[in-house]
């Protein structure tokens, strides 16, 4: 994002709007620090500026630094996926895509959450450690495929690595005896990066709301804390007809 | 997108607040979801939402839009997201989805406990769950718990830890009162479930241990 020096009154209503606090005066103007800037466009979707002198950068799109924009921008489609967001729809639609089945356990990596942001450099210690305990396989609907130059080590494209996220989300999933191995490794590569991410994993519940006891096991073993607050599909939703007959 | 998972706050808050999705799965049920997502807007419009929003539209209940611009954006495959206070109106929500029979996917993100009772007490059988197994790596660097209280309300980052300081201050001054502190927040959140409601609750908690060293 850029601040237009001649139309900033520094006023400095927009300060405050930065998540990343990105925004600071410079000789009594506003002006948007570009190494910091996550080009998430909550300044300008704010709507204080009295002088509409907040606009987004001429190279908001170019790669790489559209990277910034496409993970960071809630309101942002993905050029590849065609989604806005993060892309991933997780347990959302389990109910009707079934694509965590009874004995295999969904798990996420959401990089930067809550709010710091993570730079590629240090998503790609977690992808590495990963790739090496044999996690190669990415939810391939999820745009943070995009970033992966090799699912076998972990690498990212080499050319993103000066760029950072407001949030990835790394999504796989893993037969439920797999869980405890993974939980280890994310929780020893968490040593090791200089922001912060959060963890789930989702699984199908049995009769009652009850999570499979292999699951609980597995996170208290491995010394997770489960919040508790949850995110639960209802089971509500279904396949459209047409689509039934075709599967 | 997880971005309801990891809501932080007091026990006693969470186990009041509700976040709704209706969800469409692309290339299962988006076709024909549009008139659906339209009939369950106007139902949850009707339960009195805290906020709201649909996808199509990207702006929630407090940035100046009007219910009839939400309804009238609404297409095939518009997600909405709402939070609902209190355990009565989710039940009684979730009692009317049931009974429409929309075929969308349905998520609650709430307290587990609170969310099983009620699905007992509805006949409903919750298909699959997403645990939130907290924050790793560099804890130190973020903002405190009760600023975060704010911040995670809205999952996608979007309300700035800055801006929850910069509310309080003008409260503390006088510039502001609680409501309209919880709205400037709110506004922001382009997903739809910061909840003013729950800050007011907190802000009423959180002012007396603050200082000014501004006006």
């Amino acid at each position: 994002m850029l601040i237009r020096k001649d139309l900033c009154v520094g006023c400095g209503r927009c300060q405050p709007y930065c998540p990343v606090g990105a925004i600071h005066f410079e000789e009594l103007k506003s002006v948007v620090d570009q190494e910091v800037c996550y080009e998430c466009g909550t300044c300008l979707r704010a709507e204080v500026c009295p002088v509409e002198a907040i606009e987004e950068s001429p190279y908001v799109y170019e790669y790489p630094r559209a990277l910034r924009k496409f993970f960071s921008d809630p309101n942002a489609t993905h050029a590849l996926t065609g989604i806005a967001g993060r892309g991933t729809e997780e347990s959302k639609t389990n109910d009707v895509i079934n694509r965590v089945k009874p004995g295999e356990v969904g798990v996420a990596v959401e990089f930067g959450r809550p709010t710091l942001g993570m730079d590629l450099t240090n998503i790609q210690k977690v992808t590495r450690a990963m790739a090496k305990a044999g996690i190669t396989e990415i939810e391939p609907e999820n745009p943070f495929n995009d970033l992966i130059q090799n699912h076998d080590t972990g690498d990212l494209k080499p050319e993103l690595m000066g760029e950072k996220v407001l949030s990835a989300i790394m999504e796989f999933k893993v037969k439920q005896d797999q869980l405890g191995h993974v939980l280890r490794t994310i929780k020893k590569a968490a040593r090791e990066v200089d922001s912060v991410f959060v963890v789930d994993v989702y699984t199908r519940l049995e009769p009652g709301l009850a999570v499979p006891k292999e699951v609980i096991s597995a996170v208290e073993a491995e010394g997770y804390t489960r919040r508790p607050n949850a995110k639960i599909n209802m089971g509500l939703g279904r396949a459209n007809k047409t689509v039934r007959r075709k599967a | 997108m997880t971005h309801s998972l990891h809501r932080e706050g007091p026990l006693d808050l969470l186990n009041k607040e509700y976040v709704l999705f209706v969800y469409p799965a692309r290339g299962f049920n988006y076709d024909g979801s549009g008139p659906k997502a339209k009939r369950l807007v106007e139902m949850l419009f009707h339960q009195g939402p805290a906020n709201l929003l649909v996808t199509t539209l990207r702006r929630n209940m407090y940035s100046a839009i009007s219910r009839e611009e939400i309804l009238d954006s609404i297409k095939d495959g518009t997600k909405i997201f709402c939070v609902l206070e209190g355990r009565e109106k989710i039940k009684d929500t979730l009692a009317k989805i049931k009974e429409m029979d929309e075929g969308i996917s349905i998520v609650i993100s709430g307290v587990i406990d609170r969310v099983r009772e009620v699905s007992a007490e509805l006949g409903l059988k919750p298909h699959t769950i997403n645990l939130s197994l907290g924050i790793h790596g560099k804890t130190d660097r973020l903002p405190p718990a009760d600023i975060r209280q704010f911040t995670t309300m809205c999952g996608h980052g979007m309300v700035s830890p800055r801006l929850i300081r910069d509310v309080i201050r003008r409260v503390k001054t006088g510039k502001l009162n609680l409501w309209e502190a919880s709205l400037i927040a709110a506004a922001p959140c382009s997903c739809g479930i910061f909840n003013p409601y729950r800050s007011v609750e907190m802000l009423k908690d959180l002012l007396p241990l603050y200082t000014v060293n501004r006006l």
